[in-house]
């Protein structure tokens, strides 16, 4: 059985039909073209499906289609062309956080989402919030040390 | 034709439809969705017709009524740990859940009515003695959370019924001293090992007029008894030293862990000591670290 589902993806009124209990995970990315937004677990544990939904993050390995009717949901796609986007992906250039990368679109996601409600964390505060995000290259300081260089560039942005 | 899935726009179609299709609710998935996945591209299958309710607005909204406060089936983790109408205990229970991106989905309804001993939510509830409001199409009951946990993923839900909210009563006079901790491995993903919720009210004579611990994940059920709470309660403060043996062992015998049983046993033992010893010295303080 299938139906329509509307919703905003990245600033975009879009509609789908699918399953209603298709994951979202695999509307974005075999759908709607966004794979930015990446599978790693498949069950909620490692954050690299992570987007933001109505401006909280969210695991889109976990979200059945259904759920998605009505709401905001923001990708890295659409997350790259804000400014606090491009803040966030140049601070992670220069801090030498990248190495394989995919973990870092979800890194990225939620960084914005730690910086949307603490611009200024503490090193602690970083790693409590990119704690639902494994990344199996850097061994995470690089990562922390580019989310606090972006949350001093990006002053006033957050 | 008998549908796989619905997505009702209100409470009396979701009810009805829990009757005539024995539909289940998904309501944050990251139970169901995780457990019924069949790997990329693929739609996750379920052995029952589901109903999505997450848009449901009936299951959302933390209020207080008569002094009770009630918490919506649907209310995430995140608007619990944010609340400040939730006592302290459940909202720390809330706020270790995972990480950001868990609490964003994960909600009370689905944590109680999925019934693992290892939830955490149920342990800081089963001590405050909430009560759940489940509905169906022939009306609305109250349960006891204690009546409701039958056993590991067993609970007294109807298959025609929803659980609507959970009503937290209120604690009057307030306890004085409280303790929450949950030992987890990787925060992100710490289906909890062990934790421990636990209260103690002293009056102005010094005197324990309440007593209440509950242990989760050290059994098949979340553990909490009254008998061996009673044990601590109506005596001065000043005698615990002395009773804490005699109530320690008998708070072990409620415990029944399988896996690392020692570990779980002696680390209870260290938290309620711990916990105990603390109030006795009276901080000035609540919430006892
Ligand atoms: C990565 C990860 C980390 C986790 N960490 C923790 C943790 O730290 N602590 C913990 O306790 N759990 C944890 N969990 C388990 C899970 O997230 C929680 O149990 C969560 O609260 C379930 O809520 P949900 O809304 O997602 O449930 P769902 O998956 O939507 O539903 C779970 C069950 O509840 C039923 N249900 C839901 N709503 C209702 C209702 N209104 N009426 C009747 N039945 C209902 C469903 O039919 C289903 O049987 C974790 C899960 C994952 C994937
Ligand atoms: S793929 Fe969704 S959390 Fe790992
Ligand atoms: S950079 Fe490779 S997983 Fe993080």
């Amino acid at each position: 059985m299938v139906r329509e589902i509307q919703f905003r993806l990245n600033g975009k009124d879009v509609s789908v039909i699918c399953d209603p209990l298709k994951r979202l995970l695999d509307v974005l990315r075999e759908d709607l073209g966004m794979v930015g937004t990446k599978e790693a677990c498949g069950e909620g544990e490692c954050g690299a499906c992570s987007v933001l939904r109505d401006g909280a993050i969210v695991t889109t390995c976990m979200i059945p289609m259904g759920a998605v009717q009505g709401c905001e949901i923001t990708t890295i796609e659409g997350l790259r062309e804000t400014e606090r986007g491009k803040c966030l992906i140049e601070a992670f250039a220069d801090g030498g956080a990248v190495q394989c990368g995919f973990c870092i679109p979800g890194m990225v996601i939620a960084a914005e989402s730690l910086l949307a409600s603490n611009p200024h964390p503490t090193n602690e505060q970083i790693r409590h919030g990119i704690s639902g995000n494994l990344c199996r290259c850097t061994g995470y300081d690089l990562i922390v040390d580019s989310i606090r260089l972006a949350s001093e560039r990006g002053n006033g942005l957050w | 034709m008998v549908e796989t899935s619905y997505i009702p726009k209100d409470l009396e179609e979701a009810l009805r439809l829990r009757k005539e299709t024995g539909a289940k609710p998904i309501a944050g998935g990251t139970d169901l969705m995780v457990a019924h996945r069949r790997g990329t591209g693929v739609v996750p299958k379920f052995p029952w017709p589901v109903m999505i309710v997450s848009q449901l607005a009936v299951f959302k909204g933390i209020r207080l009524e008569d002094g009770e406060v009630s918490i919506g089936a649907g209310c995430t983790c995140h608007e619990i740990e944010v609340s400040e109408l939730v006592p302290w205990p459940v909202r720390m229970a809330a706020s270790l859940m995972g990480a950001q991106s868990l609490r964003n989905l994960a909600t009370i309804g689905g944590n109680v009515c999925n019934a693992s001993p290892k939830a955490d939510l149920p342990v800081p509830l089963l001590m405050l003695d909430a009560r759940l409001e489940l509905a169906s199409v022939s009306g609305i009951r109250q349960i006891s959370l204690n009546d409701f946990l039958v056993g590991p993923k067993k609970t007294a839900l109807r298959d025609d019924e929803l659980l609507m909210r959970v009503i937290i009563p209120a604690v009057n006079p307030a306890f004085t001293y409280l303790w929450y901790r949950k030992i987890g491995t990787r925060r992100a993903n710490a289906i909890s090992k062990l934790s421990l919720c636990a209260a103690i009210t002293i009056d102005t004579e010094g005197m324990v007029t309440d007593f209440r611990s509950a242990s989760g994940a050290a059994g098949p059920r979340i553990a909490r008894n009254r008998m061996v709470e009673e044990m601590l309660i109506g005596i001065p403060i000043t005698d615990i030293e002395e009773r804490l043996p005699a109530f320690l062992d008998a708070y072990d015998g409620i415990l029944a862990p399988q896996a690392m049983p020692e570990y779980r046993r002696s680390s209870t033992r260290r938290m309620l000591e711990h916990f105990l010893r603390t109030a006795v010295t009276r901080p000035a303080h609540g919430i006892i670290e």
